[in-house]
């Protein structure tokens, strides 16, 4: 774990400077260090100009580039979140401070990577899968509606339950073709 | 005050956690608030609980992996400035501001959210000192079945889980009731029907066995005349049922036709009817096209079960069973074996069903992308031109053709293969009858028949046969069943899931009616149209009745929402909104949107004359009223200029009128309901200068002696107002006059600085007069 730097934090002071919200700003590694905070928070220290906390970060590009552009933010109390800059890609930080960016995308991503199709069926009306993913056996329920089962590229999905848990199912075509008919049987589109 | 906790905001902590805690020096006991989460922060399941204490908050959860201790985070009170929730990607986060930093407190999965949006509540109201407490209430979540916990899609719906579809089809039957009559003598009918088509097999063994081949029957045989007169008889015998199931046929049409379509249409108005009684809330939720399916499509099932009783699977139900008692009857041995091939044909028309027929969903998706492919391009052939993509979007053509190509031949080539196998199946039970029925004719024909035994004659083979095609017929239809029957209660029950939607707006018992003067409260409003995110977080205003109130903040800051909730679109989660001291939720909702009258941005126009859309709310308006308002609202002289005038017809939308024309209508509209409060969402933002200047010029005609609110952008429409509230973020942070608000120096004085740079900028038709948008205005 990377500790707090000694620097006095700067996101409280209306005076410190705030990054140029005109231009997109590219973080990199010589300029920016990423590391833990108060109360474990992330916290990105952008050389001259300050220590940002309670920071989150978001890909800008989820289906076609995962891993690179990830956008990291911070919320600037009671107005709006505010974009410290994009790290073009994370395998140009230390691997300690990409694995802090990589577990902060991991919180706010929280969805079920389907690797299995036991059973599609029906049940109450809705159409009801029971899965394997990479969280463990799952059975979920979903509306027979075209939003509720999105395109993620061009061959994957993501099926939206009836909670708005998400599942993704990164390429249909990697799916056994017993599997892969199964779910088409009723999510066609 | 009641004692009894919640179950869902005062969870009990499993034994060995809280002894861990305890052992810690945490007492778990004196945790006034404890709800767990379903993840850790790390994004894994894992049971978290978050307690809260007298004097801190914490998370806890048992010991293991890099955790040696069961409290993962620790926050004092007096270190947290602010609870919050975060929406992240299928789920959540408590944050908490403490040091200036949003710590992540807990991470939620999306089924938790509602408890921890709740929690962050309580949470911010403990941290302001205000009493907080939690109970049963807090347990109740409009958003999930109380019965079995599953979401629903809003608030009040219908859980599908939970839907008794027994009681769906009673409710169904129940439809039908002032329909008895007619239904009991469809019914009479269709038997009648079934009964029909089976005398023409009965009279064909006559035939053969009387007239064609008595002999081979045991009887003995006609002479030449009386054959004819028996051939004839028999033949006209067999008109005669033809003529009569005709008949039979045409009545029952008839009838089903009759009974169908009047049951069909009581439905969709019950339906319509009841949708306008819904509050905006419910059109959020579904879009039109939903909506307009369920009206035109779903109640249309109604007529669909009149047509299976009378034609389709129930009437084959009735024919499977009368025809498979007959074929008993007249040959138990015989119909044993012709029904040998039964479960083969059930079994290939339920792999039809099941794995066949779902490919058919596959080409109406194909077709239904290709033509979206095609509005696409079509619709936006200019820019397609403009940037050269013509080829591009011959590869986007294509891509959608080929799907639908390849969809319909992978249906074709399915059911080309599946279709002659089953026809051979269905031909299996006629060649059992043919082989086995043909060795018995033959045997009694040598006489070799058993003693004591019926002779087994050429007619009863005929007649076996035929019956043996009604039975085989509709049983590869009837495994259609419970598919159909599944199709069609679900559509009935979403026709029923509208109609037992409780309009979330509802009327006080006993409404308080009175005359408005005008005067508004805004006291402590708290909303949000999702349940994550509140869009106004607790405003509070007065506006005295006369008073001209210009509302003012950037897109998204709730300057609309606040409309929506004067007028009783939606109910506001906290808080109350008063009209003349009365919370608007006690009034008439007629008396409420009679005093409240809304120019919106985009002002909607029906179909009709401008006649009939200015007189839209208020159908007894003389021609001199009309005229009036229309004249106020700067809006007759373009109307005289209609060949047709007032009754010049307009299209869909006020197709054929400009967006300022559309707009001094809508005004029109708006006057001639003559309500208290007269309301300008953004109404001069779409138009162009001059348009602008006529709208303005209106406005100030019109709002004499009303209190009126005006959003909007354009600072200049707030010239009029005797003070301006400035909204962000969903709250109220500036009011006052516009001097005093320049003077403060604030988000206004920032907006008009923003305002007067950008009307620097000549417009382009500002220019086309020869002067500047400023002098324009």
């Amino acid at each position: 774990m990377t500790n707090a730097p000694n620097t006095p934090e700067a996101h409280g002071d209306p005076q410190a400077p705030s990054p140029d919200q005109t231009q997109l700003r590219y973080l990199l590694p010589d300029v920016c260090r990423v590391h833990l905070g108060s109360h474990g928070a992330l916290h990105v220290t952008v050389r001259d100009e300050r220590i940002y906390g309670g920071v989150y970060a978001a890909y800008a590009f989820p289906v076609a580039h995962p891993d690179k552009y990830v956008s990291l933010i911070y919320s600037a109390g009671s107005g709006p979140d505010v974009e410290i800059g994009v790290i073009r890609d994370l395998d140009e930080f230390p691997p300690e401070q990409a694995r802090l960016v990589r577990e902060a995308l991991g919180r706010r991503y929280f969805v079920h990577v389907i690797t299995a199709i036991r059973h599609v069926g029906w049940k109450y009306g809705f159409v009801a899968i029971d899965v394997d993913t990479n969280k463990g056996p799952a059975s979920f329920l979903i509306r027979w509606q075209h939003d509720r089962a999105v395109d993620y590229g061009r061959k994957g999905k993501v099926l939206i339950d009836v909670d708005q848990n998400r599942y993704l199912i990164p390429d249909l075509d990697q799916l056994p073709s017993s599997q892969k008919a199964q779910f088409q049987r009723y999510i066609y589109w | 005050m009641s004692d009894e906790k919640s179950v869902l905001l005062n969870r009990h902590l499993p034994g060995e956690l809280a002894a861990c805690l305890r052992a810690g020096g945490v007492d778990p006991e004196g945790a006034w608030l404890s709800a767990d989460t379903d993840l850790n922060l790390q994004g894994g399941y894992e049971q978290v609980f978050l307690l809260a204490l007298e004097d801190r908050i914490l998370t806890a959860a048992m010991p293991g992996g890099e955790w040696t201790s069961p409290v993962r985070i620790l926050l004092r009170r007096q270190d947290i400035r602010e609870v919050r929730t975060r929406q992240g990607v299928g789920g959540g986060f408590l944050e908490a501001l403490a040091d200036g930093v949003y710590v992540e407190v807990l991470a939620y999965s999306n089924a938790r959210a509602d408890v921890f949006h709740k929690v962050a509540r309580k949470l911010q109201d403990w941290l302001t000192g205000q009493p907080v407490r939690t109970g049963p209430e807090d347990d109740v979540n409009p958003r999930k079945c109380a019965k079995c916990g599953m979401a629903l899609e809003f608030k009040g719906d219908v859980c599908r889980r939970c839907v008794d579809r027994g009681a769906v089809m009673a409710r169904v039957l129940r439809l039908m009731r002032p329909y008895t009559g007619s239904a009991v003598f469809l019914m009479v009918l269709v038997l009648a029907a079934i009964g029909l088509a089976l005398v023409p097999q009965w009279l064909v063994k006559l035939l053969i066995d009387r007239v064609l081949a008595p002999e081979q029957a045991g009887n003995a045989a006609l002479q030449p005349g009386q054959a004819t007169w028996w051939l004839l008889a028999l033949v006209g015998g067999l008109t005669g049922v033809r003529v009569l199931e005709s008949v039979v046929g045409v009545i029952k049409y008839r009838l089903a036709a009759l009974v169908g379509s009047q049951v069909s249409f009581d439905m969709r108005q019950r339906v319509f009817n009841h949708l306008t009684r819904l509050a905006v809330d419910y059109y959020d939720r579904y879009n039109v096209g939903q909506l307009m399916s369920r009206v035109v499509t779903d109640t249309e099932q109604m007529r669909g079960f009149v047509n299976q009783l009378c034609f389709g699977l129930l009437a084959q139900l009735f024919q499977v069973v009368v025809v498979g008692f007959l074929l008993f009857a007249l040959s138990w041995k015989l119909a044993l074996l012709a029904l040998l091939p039964a479960p083969l044909v059930v079994l290939a028309a339920m792999f039809f069903w099941r794995y066949i027929y779902p490919r058919y969903y596959r080409v109406w998706d194909a077709n239904s992308k290709l033509s979206g492919t095609l509005n696409t391009i079509l619709s936006g052939i200019r820019v397609v031109k403009a940037f050269g993509q013509e080829k591009r979007e011959h590869k986007r053509f294509d891509g959608s053709s080929g799907y639908v190509r390849d969809s319909f031949r992978d249906v074709e080539y399915t059911v080309g293969t599946f279709n002659p196998s089953i026809g051979f199946l269905f031909q299996i039970g006629g060649l059992i009858i043919w082989f086995v029925g043909g060795q018995w004719v033959l045997r009694d024909k040598m006489g070799l028949e058993a003693p004591g035994q019926a002779p087994f004659t050429l007619g009863l083979l005929m007649q076996l046969l035929g019956y043996l095609g009604l039975f085989y017929g509709p049983l590869g239809h009837l495994t259609q069943l419970t598919n159909w029957l599944t199709q069609f209660l679900t559509a009935t029950q979403r026709t029923f899931e509208i109609l037992d939607t409780p309009p979330q707006i509802v009327e006080a018992p006993d409404p308080v009616r009175f005359r408005p003067k005008g005067g508004i409260v805004f006291d402590n409003v708290k909303f949000g149209y999702h349940r994550y995110e509140p869009v106004v977080k607790g405003i509070s205003f007065h506006v005295a009745p006369g008073e001209h109130i210009g509302v003012v903040g950037k897109s998204g800051s709730g300057k609309t929402t606040l409309i929506n909730l004067l007028a009783r679109f939606y109910d506001v989660d906290e808080g109350l909104i008063l009209i003349d001291g009365v919370d608007i939720r006690q009034m008439g909702l007629t008396d409420l949107r009679a005093a409240v009258g809304i120019v919106l941005q985009e002002p909607f126009l029906f179909r009709g004359t401008i006649f009939s859309n200015l007189t839209y709310g208020r159908r007894d308006a003389t021609a001199e009223q009309v005229l009036a308002a229309a004249k106020a609202a700067n809006a007759h002289d373009f109307i005289m200029r209609h060949p047709l005038g007032y009754d010049t017809y307009i299209g869909e939308r006020g197709a054929g009128l400009s967006g300022g024309e559309r707009q001094r209508i809508s005004i029109a509209r708006a006057l001639l309901y003559d309500p208290r409060i007269l309301v300008f969402d953004e109404a001069t933002s779409n138009v162009d200068t001059e348009s602008e200047q006529l709208i303005q010029e209106a406005m100030v005609r019109v709002t004499a002696g009303r209190t009126t609110i005006v959003i909007a952008h354009r600072l200049s429409t707030l010239k009029n107002s005797d003070r301006i509230v400035v909204i962000d973020e969903g709250r109220l942070v500036e009011q006052g006059s516009h001097e005093d608000l320049m003077a403060r120096d604030g988000l206004y004085a920032k907006l008009v600085r923003i305002q007067t740079e950008l009307s620097r900028e000549p417009s382009v038709d500002a220019l086309a007069g020869g002067k500047t948008r400023e002098a324009a205005e």
